[in-house]
């Protein structure tokens, strides 16, 4: 039998219908424009849906959850939070999966927003897996389901092959909301949490096109990237954040940081955590250098979103062509476009209606780049 | 004589007797096969441990046509001649002014142009004595193919298939069984060469380098037991040359001669059977102009981005060293639909005239050949195998650029196989999930340090 936790942020979503672009620390103004709960009745999607299925729910007391499951007909649950007061935050969301830490649940399924995610991430890491059903005002991390009855056929499917889900690495973003209340979309790579995912085949036929590990697959580009470096020994390599560049770290034997730029050249580490002006001042003096990047988030983004380091200065510098994009077949196949934005539209739109991102050993897959998005436009 | 007729048949009797061979041709001997253990030109001995004496003459013959034998004719007329189409359906629908022709190998009874030459290899392993027949293949074409021809001679026959296809394809498997042919999963541990490589990598997709050095280590170490291959040796491209003999014959008797000739290429053998005897017209000179087209994946390009160098033809290092294109022996190419496009080398004679620019490749994207082909099966019909939409893709820009350019042009191309037991592929097709996979040629380059050193080569 799986054990789930279950957790419901009563108040997510709430600002987005009132224009606040974001519910955090805004309950109240919210509230006072009129706005209504919007998470429960998605949570009640998502357990309609697992009624059936053989579950056992460690949840949080009333609108946390433990009203959701109850309403639905749930009777396998058990409380293992109660928050103090009614009004519930982000200190109550922590407390939540401390307590399913302590459980040894399989899986926290929570219906929330990024900023849910995120706290749920800053308690559980990647320990943890976590799938979101989707509710909030901004949905930037890859922690999501597409639907609340998406996020139900995961969590079915799992159960039955008994709690073996197949998980991947996903990417939970930080936005800050009070510059994106301003005009101003800012987000920060958080994270990377470990989130089930059902890749979206037909039903009834049966391809193996890809490895099913993503692990696997990140060795994979990482062995090829490193036979790349090999040969090109004069070239400074500049790796971005993510797991998928931390494997080819891994590869090469040197120790990255996971959410910054790192420099290496000729297999050794040459700097870390660079800022603009490290890269700047690395990239001087005509070194030619490539910078080695992912995909970023859900929404695949591969320059503008949470790489603000890498400037249109940096960029201009590199060069076009020495950027090296890559992705595992599993972030790419919920991908179906990317999205480039670093700020210097020319350098972006020389990149012509598609890149070629490396994404196996000596494979890339040719992928379609779609217009930057503007504000509002994100899902 | 403007050709009204939708299909332009051949009678059994005007089938070719004897096979083209395009070497005498060429205006330049190829550079020799190579021994892998000596680097030294092979001898027909050091081939005898796999294939039978006939083949091997065959091989390295000089001779400009080579009979077949009557009990092979006799097979090959269960389907051949095959028939010739004019495609007035989709011309009307590209609104071309191009005269498209296909020569439909799916006739056949596993449904491809395979059985041209499984039929007579079978035929003359037989007569060598020989009890079972090693071979691998990639989509189950080839495989199919050979199961069926060696039943007919009594044989036995062992296919390694790659992993990706027995997955994918799972009825071509089923066919081999009713042939009586034993079909194994690639890299499989029943050889030292596939269980080095489910070493190295449990999870490996496989692909035809590998089944390659199965089939061969297994025929190597048994002596009942012969190798046989379904593409880029010089006997196989031979034997598929009834293909371009017939379209010759079939377009002749509507007054027309292709000017241009259309293939898909993996190893390479149904391009050559159709384009061969049209490629030797314009080495002689008698139709200088003819474009002959290969077609390739783009994940897979051989021809287009590949080095002209001598490699192996396997994984392992097992096969001789050939002179051609290659993406490197140890190329394991994405799992495309095309399983029978996932090669990392070519027939060496296609290698030679396209680095003589005699013949031209292009290359293209799985999403593309796939919207070609439901175009062709929306007007002409037939629902192709995955490879052969590759050709279909061609033709169809060939057809579109005389839409320009206002050209009547002759456009032949080779209509390889039915997708039939293809329609997993055509599934993801309509549900988006076809990945356009690319060949990183500049980061390869930069990475590649595998091929083999020939001393002076």
């Amino acid at each position: 039998m799986c054990t789930l936790g279950f957790l419901v942020n009563p108040v997510a979503g709430m600002g987005g219908a009132v224009g606040l672009k974001g519910t955090d620390g805004m309950v109240e103004a919210a509230l006072s424009r009129g706005a209504v709960p919007r998470s429960p009745g998605r949570a009640k999607e998502t357990i309609s849906l697992l009624r059936s299925i053989d579950i056992h729910f460690l949840t949080c007391s009333g609108a946390m959850g433990e009203e959701i499951l109850s309403e639905e007909g749930i009777s396998g649950y058990e409380v293992v939070y109660r928050p103090e007061s009614e009004q519930t935050g982000a200190p109550d969301t922590m407390a939540a999966c401390r307590a399913f830490l302590e459980r040894n649940a399989d899986l926290i399924l929570f219906c929330g927003g990024d900023g849910t995610a995120r706290d749920i991430y800053s308690v559980v890491g990647d320990s943890l897996p976590m799938l979101g059903i989707p509710a909030g005002v901004k949905m930037y991390s890859a922690v999501f389901a597409i639907t609340p009855g998406a996020a139900a056929g995961i969590v079915r499917e799992g159960c039955i092959k008994g709690g073996r889900f197949l998980f991947r690495d996903a990417e939970v973003m930080d936005v800050d909301e009070e510059a994106y209340r301003e005009g101003s979309l800012r987000t920060r790579l958080f994270g990377i949490a470990k989130s089930p995912y059902r890749p979206g085949l037909v039903q009834g036929t049966k391809q193996v096109f890809e490895d099913p590990d993503e692990e696997r697959a990140k060795k994979d580009i990482a062995r090829f990237i490193k036979e790349v470096m090999e040969g090109t020994p004069d070239i400074l390599y500049i790796l971005g954040p993510g797991s998928t560049t931390a494997a080819i770290a891994d590869e090469i034997g040197i120790r990255k940081t996971l959410l910054g730029f790192d420099a290496v050249k000729g297999g050794t580490l040459v700097a870390t955590d660079l800022n603009e002006e490290g890269l700047l001042s690395l990239l001087g003096g005509g070194t030619r250098a490539r910078l080695v990047i992912s995909i970023i988030g859900a929404q695949g983004s591969i320059l503008g979103r949470g790489t603000q380091q890498v400037s249109p200065a940096v960029l201009q510098n590199i060069g076009r062509e020495n950027i090296i994009v890559v992705a595992t077949p599993h972030k790419l196949a919920v991908t179906p476009l990317v999205f480039l934005d670093s700020g210097d539209r020319e350098f972006d739109e020389g990149f012509g209606d598609h890149i070629s991102v490396v994404s196996g050993y000596r494979v890339a897959q040719r992928k379609r780049i779609g217009k930057a998005p503007g504000e509002g436009e994100f899902p | 004589m403007v050709c009204m007729h939708t299909k332009i048949p051949l009678d059994e009797d005007q089938m070719p007797k004897s096979w083209y061979n395009i070497l005498p041709d060429l205006p330049s001997p190829l550079d020799p096969p190579l021994h892998p253990g000596t680097g030294k030109p092979l001898v027909p001995d050091d081939l005898t441990p796999i294939f039978p004496m006939e083949l091997i003459l065959q091989e390295m013959s000089s001779k400009r046509t080579i009979d077949i034998p009557p009990e092979v004719q006799e097979v090959l007329r269960l389907w051949r001649p095959s028939p010739l189409y004019r495609a007035h359906r989709l011309e009307k629908h590209l609104k071309t002014p191009a005269h498209i022709y296909y020569k439909y190998e799916g006739v056949s009874p596993p449904g491809s142009h395979k059985p041209n030459t499984a039929v007579p290899q079978a035929y003359y392993n037989m007569k060598a004595g020989i009890e079972r027949i090693a071979t691998e293949t990639g989509a189950g074409q080839w495989g199919s193919a050979l199961a069926f021809a060696t039943q007919i001679f009594g044989l036995e026959c062992t296919i390694y298939m790659v992993r990706s296809s027995y997955a994918q394809k799972p009825y071509r498997k089923s066919m081999m069984q009713v042939w009586g042919a034993e079909c194994i999963p690639s890299p499989s541990t029943r050889t030292k060469s596939g269980s080095a490589v489910l070493q190295k990598d449990p999870e490996t997709t496989g692909s035809l380098g590998i089944a390659i050095s199965e089939a061969v280590e297994d025929a190597a170490t048994h002596g009942n037991t012969n190798y046989s291959l379904g593409s880029v040796l010089n006997h196989v491209c031979l034997h598929q040359t009834v293909i371009g003999l017939e379209c010759r014959e079939q377009l002749a008797s509507v007054d027309e001669y292709p000017d241009v000739v259309i293939g898909c290429v993996g190893g390479g053998s149904n391009f050559a059977g159709i384009s061969f005897p049209f490629a030797g017209e314009k080495l002689k000179g008698t139709h200088k102009e003819t474009e002959i087209i290969a077609v390739e994946p783009a994940s897979c390009p051989t021809l287009t981005k590949g080095l002209f160098a001598y490699d192996y033809g396997d994984v392992a290092g097992l096969t001789p060293l050939l002179k051609m294109f290659t993406l490197g022996h140890d190329f394991v190419p994405p799992s495309i639909h095309a399983g029978g496009l996932r090669y990392h080398g070519d027939n060496p004679t296609i290698s030679r005239l396209v680095y003589d620019g005699v013949m031209k490749a292009v290359a293209y994207h799985q999403s593309e050949v796939f919207d070609a082909a439901q175009t062709f099966a929306r007007t002409e019909g037939i629902i192709v195998a995955p490879e052969t939409s590759h050709a279909v893709r061609a033709a169809i820009d060939e057809a579109l650029k005389c839409r320009k350019s206002g050209e009547k042009k002759t456009i032949l191309f080779n209509c390889s196989g039915h997708g039939n037991f293809d329609m997993s592929a055509y599934d993801a097709f309509y549900a988006k999930q076809l990945v356009d996979y690319e060949y990183p040629e500049q980061l390869i380059r930069e990475s590649l340090s595998r091929l083999p050193k020939i001393p002076g080569a």
